[in-house]
């Protein structure tokens, strides 16, 4: 297949033209042995102990995007999704649907990315799916990915585990990935360097739970945000959320960006940001090391779990007011003025 | 230029201090009205309310554009959405309002051709790449934004760009001030006047309303030591019974405003009775195409006939806007109105007093 090329029906139709997609386009790009079998599914060994499992479909525009393109994201995201479940991800599935139309180069860019994604994160992609649709049924492309990940022995980490007296520990700045989003998407020249943060967050986590330090929660704060994701946990463990606003991590260019838009960083989507609720006394140690990895460097504590208003998250403001932190209502919208 | 260069205005040292004079001088329950929407949000979203004395009430008055623009003028929008010639641009706030029956957000689900922009110039050029379709901007707001709009129909003009018109709700805020004041019921105590419109408008534009009524009245900007700022100076003069107008946001407003924009804004507008949602008809406080634009009026351009409207029943929304309730002493808050269904403007805008209570207060 030419890079010039474009998608055809075909491409997706199960004959000829699909099987040469995949053994010239794909398989070389995704290359594994479990992969290069083309069976229906994949077969492969786990040790006896739990496993995580986990599926998301990216349907994100633009599809390239500064800091990532949609195929990177699709791997990142469920590796992660993955991974706060506490588990080590070691296989994915993947499935596209793409437009009749699509560049090849365009396709070629985007599993490059998947490749190289799941190479930084150390799983391998064992088995998949192609359909190619009418051009208008789907917008350019849509990546369902699907992750499994084998639990260490101990591990027990979940949203209903946090309990007063605990640390809330962000792994680094907010509001990345929605602002680029936005911004890329309404074609908003603003002159900043913002970019998205995806990334692969298996290694930090890994690295945190092998310490032995007790983690009670790890959540991924990706659509609806840090806001949004935190209530969630403030009402899965019935317990109350203060966050401080003065330690919230907003990068420069990204809060003058909302500012300007009306925007809340809080509710705006991460895509390599982790959110860890560990104990008071152990949180200056997973601090760390979240902060010893590549994607943890800007990682800070920005509040406490408390046995007050269970359900809530409450942020004491810049001023030493408080204000409620409610869940995301539908979207964001621009305001008028 | 930074983009955050004003971080001294959010100083939490600053802020506290003014706090602690606020306390200080406060010996007396005081009204005070936030007239603009952005204000509302700011007061929620820094929790100002909550390091106030209890001798301060904040009230949210008129100055949400969304939250006024008629029931009426919604309607005209969604039939505008639907009329399958019309390309029709908003800015996004006014995507969820309800109309009547329908919301642009809901006709856009159906397959209207509504498409969100951030500036009027945006809709200038769908209306350039798409000469074959009428392109219908939704003109919604005060004296901020209406310069702009301005603009970009004189540029319509100039280019020749035929397929282009706007559907004007502008208000003023100046004549809405003073309809306030002629309300039975409405006790204000001191006016938190608007940022972005007095840079348009100026001090001079309020010193007639402020004659009239002798509120104090303190023009302010949006950050959390402005709007401590303002309070205090309202306090102030309120304890000292000697009411003044005064420019607290010199960084912006200069006491004249924007000759320039009010030049541009009356060379393309004309003042006439506006409706305002929730309060009725004020007389010259809305901003209608002169003559001499007819032809980029959309109003004009097709044939709406819009039935009678009907505000929804039991909505509180316009009392909440004059300062005579709060968003939850309205019998719908929480119930039949939330963010999810929201049932009045106050709700449904980012910047609506309802909207701001249930998110950052409940």
């Amino acid at each position: 297949m030419n890079d010039n090329d474009t998608i055809l029906l075909d491409h997706g139709a199960g004959g000829k033209v699909s099987h040469a997609m995949f053994s010239e386009l794909i398989l070389p790009l995704f290359d594994n042995g479990l992969l290069a079998k083309q069976d229906d599914g994949a077969v492969f060994e786990v040790p006896a102990g739990r496993m995580a499992f986990s599926t998301d479909s990216y349907t994100v525009d633009p599809i390239f995007f500064p800091g990532g393109d949609i195929g990177e994201l699709a791997v990142n995201g469920t590796v992660n999704d993955v991974a706060m479940c506490g588990a080590a991800p070691l296989y994915i599935s993947v499935g596209l649907i793409i437009e009749e139309g699509m560049k090849v180069f365009d396709l070629k860019r985007i599993l490059q990315s998947m490749a190289g994604a799941a190479k930084k994160a150390g799983v391998r992609i064992v088995t998949g799916d192609t359909k190619v649709v009418p051009r208008g049924k789907v917008d350019k492309i849509f990546i369902n990915t699907s992750g499994i990940g084998l639990l260490p022995v101990g591990v027990n980490v979940s949203g209903n585990g946090a309990r007063p007296g605990d640390k809330v520990i962000v792994s680094g700045t907010i509001a990345d990935h929605g602002v680029t989003i936005l911004s890329e998407r309404e074609g908003l020249k603003f002159d900043s360097d913002v970019k998205s943060d995806s990334a692969p967050l298996n290694h930090m986590v890994k690295a945190v739970l092998e310490s032995g330090h007790p983690v009670h929660v790890l959540r991924d704060p990706t659509r609806g945000g840090l806001g949004t994701t935190l209530n969630e946990i403030a009402v899965q463990s019935t317990v109350g959320i203060r966050l401080f606003e003065n330690r919230l991590p907003v990068r420069g260019p990204v809060r003058g960006i909302c500012e300007l838009l009306g925007f809340d960083p809080l509710y705006l989507a991460n895509e390599g940001k982790l959110i860890a609720i560990v104990p008071g006394t152990n949180a200056n140690k997973v601090l760390d090391i979240i902060r010893q990895d590549e994607f943890g460097k800007d990682a800070v504590i920005i509040g406490e779990v408390t046995d007050q208003d269970p359900g809530r998250v409450v942020l004491e403001t810049l001023i030493g007011g408080t204000r409620i932190v409610d869940m995301l209502t539908g979207e964001q919208l621009p305001r008028i003025c | 230029m930074s983009l955050t260069y004003n971080q001294e205005f959010k100083d939490p040292k600053i802020s506290k201090a003014l706090v602690a004079r606020i306390r200080e001088k406060s010996t007396r329950p005081l009204r005070l009205m936030e007239v603009c929407g952005t204000h509302t949000m700011a007061i929620f979203r820094y929790g100002i309310r909550s390091v106030l004395p209890d001798t301060i009430t904040l009230l949210s008055g008129p100055g949400c554009p969304v939250c006024v623009t008629a029931q009426k003028d919604i309607d005209a929008y969604v039939m505008l959405a639907r009329r399958s010639d019309v390309i029709l641009t908003t800015f996004g706030d006014l995507m969820k309002v309800p109309g009547s029956g329908a919301s642009l957000a809901a006709e856009k689900a159906k397959g209207a051709d509504v498409r969100m922009v951030y500036s009027i110039f945006d809709a200038l050029a769908i209306a350039k790449e798409n000469p074959n379709r009428e392109v219908v901007f939704c003109a919604v707001g005060f004296e901020t934004t209406t310069p702009t709009i301005a603009g970009a129909v004189l540029t319509a003009k100039a280019q020749g760009v035929d397929n282009f018109s706007i559907y004007s709700a502008n208000k003023l805020t100046p004549p809405a001030l003073a309809a306030l004041m002629e309300t039975d019921g409405v006790e204000i105590d001191g006016f938190i006047l608007p940022g972005h419109v007095s840079v348009i408008t100026g001090l001079d534009a309020f010193a007639p309303t402020f004659e009239k009524y002798r509120i104090p009245s303190v023009v302010t900007g949006f950050e959390p030591v402005d709007i401590l700022k303002a309070v205090l100076k309202l306090v102030e003069q309120n304890e000292s019974n000697a009411p003044r107008l005064v420019n607290a946001y010199t960084r912006a407003v200069a006491d004249a405003g924007n000759p320039k924009a009010r030049v541009i804004m009356g060379q393309v507008f004309e003042k006439a009775d506006a409706l305002w949602r929730g309060i009725g008809t004020i007389p010259n406080s809305g901003m209608v195409l002169r003559e001499s634009f007819y032809k980029f009026d959309a109003a004009r351009k097709f044939d709406l006939s819009i039935p009678d409207t009907r505000e929804p029943t039991g909505c509180d929304c316009g009392r909440i806007l004059m300062g005579l309730k709060r968003p939850d002493q309205c019998r719908l808050y929480k119930k039949a109105c939330t963010p999810m269904h929201p049932v009045g403007p106050c709700m449904v805008s980012s910047e609506g007093a309802c909207a701001a209570f249930y998110k950052y207060s409940r």
